[in-house]
């Protein structure tokens, strides 16, 4: 008897492509909607993004309520709560967050205090605290990379206890996910390159980890074909539209994927090391992508060769012996960091980021250790083992 | 039921005779917990690694593992660098708790079918509480399980077996096994 099993699930409604801001006032009207807060930061207000998606709602007859702009890079308790209030003060009935990864969690947590009235937020940290549906929610990511548009998680930074806490529950998931090319066109060719590589990472780690599935496998692939397609023409021509809608369909299909298989090693570093020295999450990732590839190969050694079809298309798989596969995909990660590199200086290993020191090695896999995220690697991860990966990534 | 295919009514006679459902797992999960809960308290008595991680565990420290229909469960408090395992009843609200969702799942992880990195992959195991807290309490678990059990055994439970000598895994083992008779013999009746 089969001992497979595994569950999979995935309620956003995906609104994207050409003039997909314009089918906003549609989805807040069939939600009984008609005074959205607007969540986003200081940035994406001045690069006038807020105001394409105003523009997009008032040509559809649809209305809006105040924006709320005051998210910080981390995003906190703080703005959390100002939020709410800024939500409940003004009768507002539905949320749209337009930002990245910070103002997502924000949203999502704000979202649960603007149903549940002025009460603590704390009461829901943990996994599945919320036991009813939350206002209507509208995520307009302007990075490709978190994918935080189709995950169930926030996590707020609490300066009162010092901690980050997280909230996890499927009512915290957005209604629809609006994924426009306009929203992504000016982001820098660092930024674009750091979150590509994120999304990447999801979408290999989904694949190769150990709660991999037939549904997840199937956008992991989808997610790393786009990116390995796309990501250096648009380096190359960053108002290229179509490749920056296939990116963010790409970091929607890597969040769908590693939402529904978790992330293993790259990630358990890249916490690490984004936490200890304050490195770009998707920079992070990048660097160890590889590294810890070739440390899975005894787990994972045909998930990782398959993924070369994705990667390199299906010639090269086809000309490459089984045997070959998984070493020729890894390649492939590294020329696509090379060129990420060469196009925009996107750090290829922790020496290039200037910010680690190669004494605190040691320390680094100590802590790593004690992320979540290790449990799903397919390879066990001990001390030295992870100090072998750190030591490749220098 | 009289309508329903020979065959399949014979099935139904089967099931009706086997009792309650699932009560030879109810059984031998309660039991399994139990004994998890009294080696995890002798290792951490007996064994380094065990003790740093404890150790390394924040003070206050109260773990379960649980059957979420409340049918069994085994739960464990921090004293120092050891841990004691103390009646559920005794610790409402653990600091950090792995519930398996049905007694089926945690059946099939104790009898040792299922990794317990597997199970969370199938999402048969929840985990509430702080994750560096969840891992210590992993490679703790991991740890007692590779100095108990048979090494057969131990390879279908666990991820990777660490590298033990057989003189050190025997040694430590039957310490372990020494100071859980002993504890038992101190309080019976706990
Ligand atoms: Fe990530």
């Amino acid at each position: 008897m089969t001992k497979h099993y595994f569950e999979f699930s995935c309620p956003v409604k995906m609104v994207a492509g050409f003039r997909a801001l314009e089918h906003i006032s549609f989805e807040l009207d069939t939600r009984g909607a008609s005074r959205p807060l607007i969540v986003s930061d200081k940035g994406v207000v001045g690069a006038g993004l807020v105001d394409t998606v105003l523009a997009a709602i008032a040509t559809g007859g649809g209305q809006v309520g105040p924006i709320f702009d005051d998210v910080p890079p981390d995003s906190s308790m703080e703005a959390v709560r100002a939020g709410a209030a800024r939500y409940l003060d003004s009768g507002c009935d539905a949320i749209i967050a337009v930002g990245g990864g910070s103002v997502m969690d924000t949203a999502k947590a704000l979202n649960i205090l603007a149903t549940e009235g002025g009460v603590d937020l704390r009461q829901f940290a943990g996994y599945n605290n919320l036991k009813r549906p939350l206002k209507p929610f509208i995520a307009i990511p302007t990075t490709a990379g978190t994918g935080s548009e189709v995950t169930a998680i926030s996590v707020i930074k609490d300066r009162e206890e010092g901690v980050k806490t997280f909230y996890c529950s499927p009512f915290l998931l957005p209604d629809v996910a609006v994924l426009d090319p306009r929203m992504t066109l000016k982001l820098p060719p660092m930024i674009t390159a750091a979150t590509a590589m994120d999304a990447l990472t999801h979408a290999v780690e989904a694949y190769t980890c150990l709660a991999r599935n037939p549904m997840s496998d199937a956008y992991a692939e989808a997610a790393v074909r786009r990116i390995s397609q796309w990501l250096v023409p648009v380096l190359l021509r960053p108002d290229e539209a179509e490749g920056r809608l296939a990116l963010a369909e790409a970091a929607a299909m890597a969040g769908i994927a590693f939402s529904n298989s978790p992330v293993g090693l790259v990630h358990a570093l890249a916490h690490t090391i984004g936490a200890m020295y304050g490195v770009h999450h998707g920079a992070a990732n990048s660097i160890f992508l590889p590294f810890v590839l070739e440390f899975n190969l005894p787990g994972s050694r045909q998930e990782i060769g398959a993924l070369l079809l994705s990667l390199a298309g299906p010639e090269v798989y086809a000309a490459t012996p089984a045997s070959r596969r998984a070493e020729e995909a890894i390649d492939r990660i590294m020329a696509l960091k090379d060129k990420a590199h060469e196009l925009c200086g996107l750090p290829r290993t922790l020496a290039e980021t200037g910010s680690v020191p190669r004494e605190d090695l040691p320390r680094i896999a100590r802590t790593a250790l004690d992320d979540g995220t290790v449990v799903m690697n397919p390879v066990d991860v001990t001390y030295e083992g992870a100090l072998r990966v750190l030591e490749r990534a220098w | 039921m009289n309508d329903a295919p020979v065959s399949t009514r014979a099935r139904l006679v089967v099931l009706e005779k086997r009792g309650p459902p699932f009560a030879f797992q109810r059984f031998y999960v309660r039991f399994m917990l139990w004994l998890i809960g009294r080696l995890l308290q002798a290792a951490s008595v007996v064994d380094d690694e065990i003790r740093r991680e404890v150790g390394n565990l924040p003070a206050g420290f109260t773990f379960s593992m649980r059957v979420r229909s409340g049918s069994a469960a085994l739960t464990l408090t921090k004293h120092g660098d050891r841990l004691r395992a103390v009646p559920a009843a005794a610790v409402p609200h653990p600091v950090l708790s792995f519930d398996f969702k049905h007694i089926a799942h945690a059946f099939l992880v104790l009898s040792f079918q299922e990794s317990t990195p597997r199970a969370l992959a199938n999402d048969r195991l929840s985990v509430d509480g702080e994750y560096p807290s969840a891992m210590k309490m992993l490679r703790a678990l991991n740890r007692m399980q590779a100095l108990v059990l048979p090494r057969f055994v131990a390879v279908r439970a666990l991820k990777a077996c660490p590298r033990i000598s057989l003189a050190e895994k025997i040694g430590l083992a039957s310490r372990i096994y020494g100071r859980l008779i002993v504890e038992l013999l101190k309080r019976p009746a706990a």
